[in-house]
């Protein structure tokens, strides 16, 4: 079968057709790594760059997301089976005293969408348990997310946490959100802003390399 | 409303000399009388002194009385987070679980949460300044009240059940109209529908959703006497044009928009624009210098000011400086004059010498007061007038001048000696007073430790 079909049908959000057309691929002896890379990241690589471009906004991309998960479902034990491994590991969270998190899921779906295993922290998250689940986790790469102008600064405190723990040197930090900028990036003393989910994936993925 | 008000006029799409000025100093207020983020949004003492402390500082055109946009999300059961230094954030979402919408009968009323102290302080305020501002009442907009009670699913629910959407919306939409009617009974002049959320959809869906439920409010707030503005955060450049068909009287926009570019849309519409000041790197990361200057070159950059409504662009985060809400102010009242000033800022460094007073050698106490100009600046008008209080009081047993930032030789004094914030007192060299007014005892004791 066709692989574009499975992207195009990603783009449009429609899961269920995305999922029926996985399994498809999956009886006629496709490998799981190709119908991955071909149908599913491919897919949600153009979705990437159309939210970039500022083409679809965050309702494409959720659902999107929710199709490449209903067809990644199907693959992962085959993927396992097969000995095929992320192409990195994350972990992403909104920091503490911050819950808004449309802007961390957005990220993590694209980082995921770029084949990378993402552990997802969840809101409101204390430097300590950055670091720890990186640790825990043997994630390569940190990622805090702030709206507010108020708890920005807590990504000041990830960094100083992650020297504490004696991995800043061995772990990347990624910062963003709406308040976040370049310059403050470079003023704490963090790897990497970027200034949108797709460009985040990028960069997670260059630093896992 | 007051009789004569440049906003006013604009807002009613007139012609005017000066351009109208609105703070939105939200929690930043409290931060001018000392008082937390949440105590200004609880106590309707601190609420009201501190947007007091707004009038009379920053002297606005129109203020808003409360920016919250969890009033109606906690009333309608959801949990709030409150930090110290920002409002509180949604944190559970009631209909996350069920996609329901409930009874009309949930609607807030003017009995519920903390509406009573809302509206007292309203009434309050009206009472104090109304004659000279317009107040703003703040309601929460549909599309980011559905997002506090059904949380991240709403965007799913765009595509999976319109019809969800439609009806979850129009209680949202209900709920807009209750508070709208409550605040203007309670005298606000202009209610701003507050909707962060909109930057985040398309124009197309916003027209499949959005359209009806803003129009609907609008045309409710415009009926019940008051002004309306549609308020959004992030870059919804795309969807001006059709948020100008649902016809608000006014639209205020953040730093993400290009403000000119969007105001040649808006002017098609004959709608008043405003907002835009960066809150982050302008506002509370920049200089006085960096606020005056980011002022004057957007009204620059406009090729009519008329429907152009100077403000930041959004809620001010709470540490601000003041001096840059001072400088914002007086760039709008004054533009003249402070072009002059980053004139004299920028050539400062050339031609003219100070001799700073050997401060070791003194002998007696010298205060210092560092003006942008206490003829206009409201701030140093009461800076300027603390020091004369304190002349008074002390008599010859200490000397007081003046420095205006209007004057070449003042600025390049106000550089050697470090002077960072306007106005500020200088007690024998040494910084004492900067932006906020000191009280009486405090400056006489001020003036006592070096006597």
């Amino acid at each position: 079968m066709d692989l574009q079909e499975i992207s195009l049908k990603l783009q449009a959000g429609k899961a269920k057709d995305v999922k029926i057309l996985v399994q498809q691929a999956i009886d006629e002896g496709m490998s799981a790594q190709t119908i991955l890379e071909e149908g599913l990241l491919s897919g949600m690589s153009i979705i990437g760059e159309k939210f970039k471009n500022n083409e679809i906004f965050v309702p494409e991309v959720l659902v999107a997301a929710r199709a490449m998960n209903m067809g990644a479902a199907l693959l992962k034990p085959l993927l396992v089976e097969a000995g095929v491994k992320a192409s990195g590991k994350v972990c992403i969270g909104t920091v503490k005293g911050d819950l808004h998190d449309i802007g961390k899921n957005l990220v993590k779906m694209m980082m995921e969408g770029k084949g990378l295993e993402v552990i997802d922290i969840g809101t409101d998250v204390a430097p300590e348990t950055f670091v720890q689940t990186a640790i825990d986790e043997g994630c390569q790469v940190i990622c805090c997310s702030a709206l507010l102008t108020t708890t920005m600064g807590v990504m000041a405190d990830v960094i100083k946490a992650m020297e504490d723990a004696g991995i800043r040197d061995k772990v990347k930090i990624m910062v963003g959100g709406a308040p976040v900028t370049d310059a403050y990036c470079q003023k704490i003393g963090a790897d990497a802003y970027t200034p949108d989910a797709a460009s985040a994936a990028d960069k997670a993925v260059a630093f896992c390399a | 409303m007051p009789s004569d008000n440049v906003l006013l006029r604009t807002l009613r799409h007139e012609k005017t000399d000066t351009l109208p000025w609105v703070p939105f100093a939200g929690v930043h207020a409290g931060k001018l009388i000392g008082k937390s983020a949440k105590e200004v949004l609880t106590d309707e003492e601190a609420l009201f002194d501190s947007l007091m402390a707004v009038n009379k500082l920053y002297k606005p055109h129109g203020q808003p009385v409360m920016f919250d946009l969890q009033i109606e999300a906690e009333i309608l059961g959801c949990e709030l987070m409150w930090p110290d230094d920002s409002p509180p954030c949604v944190k559970t979402h009631p209909l996350g679980e069920t996609a329901t919408v409930p009874c009309e009968c949930t609607l807030p009323t003017e009995k519920d949460g903390r509406i009573p102290m809302v509206l007292r302080a309203m009434r309050r305020m009206k009472e104090a300044v109304g004659d000279t501002t317009l107040l703003y009442g703040l309601i929460c907009g549909p599309f980011t009240l559905a997002g506090h009670l059904r949380g991240n699913d709403l965007f799913m629910d765009m595509y999976d059940d319109e019809e969800y959407v439609e009806e979850l919306l129009a209680y949202c939409t209900a709920c807009c109209n209750r508070m709208a009617q409550l605040y203007i009974d309670a005298g606000m002049d202009v209610i701003a529908v507050v909707d962060p959320l909109v930057s985040q959809i398309s124009s197309a869906h916003f027209e499949t959703f959005l359209s009806k439920p803003f129009t609907e409010i609008f045309e409710h707030i415009r009926k019940l006497g008051a002004f309306s503005s549609f308020f959004v955060c992030g870059d919804a450049s795309r969807s001006i044009d059709v948020m100008c068909k649902t016809n608000p009287d006014s639209i205020s926009v953040d730093e993400n928009i290009d403000l000119p570019a969007a105001k040649k849309i808006t002017d098609r519409y004959n709608i008043a624009i405003g907002g835009n000041i960066p809150l982050t790197s302008v506002m509370l990361h920049g200089t006085q210098q960096d606020n005056m200057k980011y002022v004057l070159d957007l009204i620059d950059r406009l090729d009519d000011t008329r429907n152009f409504i100077v403000a930041p662009g959004c809620d001010m985060p709470y540490a601000v400086p003041v001096e840059n809400g001072i400088a914002v102010a007086q760039a709008v009242l004054q533009p003249e004059s402070v072009r002059e000033m980053l004139r004299n800022y920028i050539a400062a460094e050339d031609s003219i010498t100070v001799n700073l007073p050997d401060y070791d050698k003194l002998s007696k106490p010298l205060v210092e007061v560092f003006t942008l100009d206490s003829d206009t600046c409201a701030a140093c008008t009461y800076m300027m007038g603390a020091a004369k209080v304190a002349k008074a009081h002390f008599g010859d047993a200490i000397d007081m001048t003046e420095y205006k930032y209007t004057q070449k030789e003042n600025i390049i004094r106000c550089k050697a000696m470090g002077v960072k914030n306007l106005p500020s007192i200088y007690i024998n060299g040494k910084l004492a007073f900067s932006s906020i007014i000191p009280s009486k005892d405090e400056f006489y004791k001020a003036i006592e430790a070096v006597q």
